[in-house]
């Protein structure tokens, strides 16, 4: 069958297009990273179980005595509690009603909390510096983390 | 001459009486509601911690815009007063003059009337939001530590040993309105100015609409 030069170029276009549309999917959008597949998180979910005292900041000098004030908030705790799957009990950013959560594990051992599914996704939030006493948390979405800030949760007794 | 039919079998006084009595039914509906906003009157807003407005949103015009105005008042100069009802707060300048601002006014601002003194003033305040705002919205921090985007604005001018405080806004929409929370606010750039005019000491007076 005869082709023309100006249907094979428009073929060789319509296919660049389509190899670098995959690739612009592939880099992620504007809520965030890329979802990483989940890994077995690096905490148990007991970790997080209990009352505590919920502060946030945004800047690292106010970290101090926005601790101290998590601390005074166990008068109006936050509770987590385990799910009937083995999760945790929790809200997502700005959503009234609890759901169940899971912790996921993402590259470099990073820890996430989300609904089921990919590490990182943008309603999760990233688990740092979990203790006995302590964790906090940021939100992977930019505008949920911009707003929130860093989230510190201090056990109550 | 012939004596007028004061019965009411005459049909221009039967007709008088019943656009008297209708008026009689309509009139409370009619009069403006005095005395604290209710639920009715309030802007359904919930605070939105982080959120920054930008230049233009936080631009006042018209009467709630920053001003000198007239106004009379037995308070001395360099007092503040505040007029719930009218939603303006007012610091008090010689001649009858007065630096006016536009507010918005939180439950708390209804909650009380008289006289006292600003007892300290914070830049970047903290929040906290009231228990009732936690149990709607219980994904929230119970403390915020102050910047721009807090819901407490700014500024804040604490009053006397109360729990009462001028402050700022991160929602410029509310001036002018009554809201949940909070007590007296006012925009960003108003609670700027109105802090460094005032010093600790001040004296303000808060004046409620009359209740009937």
């Amino acid at each position: 069958m005869f082709r023309s030069k100006s249907a094979d170029r428009m073929a060789a276009a319509a296919a660049l297009f389509c190899a670098l549309s995959l690739l612009a999917a592939c880099a992620g959008g504007p809520d965030g990273p890329t979802p990483i597949v989940s890994a077995p998180a690096s905490i148990g979910p007991d970790a997080l179980v209990g009352r505590w005292g919920l502060a946030a900041y945004h800047r690292d000098s106010d970290r101090p005595r926005t601790e101290a004030e998590a601390k005074r908030q166990c008068n109006n705790p936050y509770n987590i509690t385990r799910g009937p799957n083995g999760g945790l009990i929790m809200h997502l950013a700005d959503v009234a009603e609890p759901q169940e959560l899971v912790l996921k594990g993402g590259p470099g051992g990073a820890n996430f909390l989300g609904l089921p599914g990919a590490a990182g996704a943008p309603e999760d939030r990233e688990v740092f510096a979990v203790s006995e006493k302590s964790f906090s948390v940021k939100w992977v979405n930019p505008d949920n983390a911009n707003r929130y800030g860093m989230m510190i949760y201090v056990r109550c007794a | 001459m012939r004596r007028p039919n004061l019965t009411l079998q005459n049909p221009i006084l039967r007709r008088l009486l019943l656009v008297v009595g209708a008026c009689l039914v309509a009139l409370p509906a009619a009069t403006p509601t005095l005395g604290a906003a209710t639920a009715q009157d309030e802007m359904q807003i919930d605070d939105q911690p982080g959120y920054v407005p930008n230049e233009a949103e936080e631009h006042l015009e018209g009467p709630l815009e920053r001003q000198v105005v007239f106004f009379r008042t037995n308070e001395p100069p360099g007092s503040i007063v505040v007029h719930t009802n009218e939603r303006f707060l007012y610091l008090v300048m010689e001649n009858n003059r007065a630096m006016r601002y536009g507010i918005g006014v939180g439950r708390d601002g209804f909650q009380w009337a008289g006289q006292h003194k600003i007892s300290r003033k914070q830049e970047w305040p903290d929040w906290r939001p009231p228990a009732e705002m936690i149990e709607r919205q219980p994904y929230l921090p119970r403390f915020m530590a102050g910047r721009p985007g807090n819901p407490m604005g700014a500024r804040a001018l604490y009053i006397g040993q109360t729990v009462y405080r001028i402050h700022g806004t991160n929602q410029p929409q509310t001036i002018g309105h009554a809201v949940s929370s909070g007590c007296f606010r006012l925009v960003n750039g108003d609670i700027i100015d109105l802090y460094e005019r005032v010093p600790v000491g001040t004296r303000i007076v808060v004046k409620q609409a009359p209740s009937l």
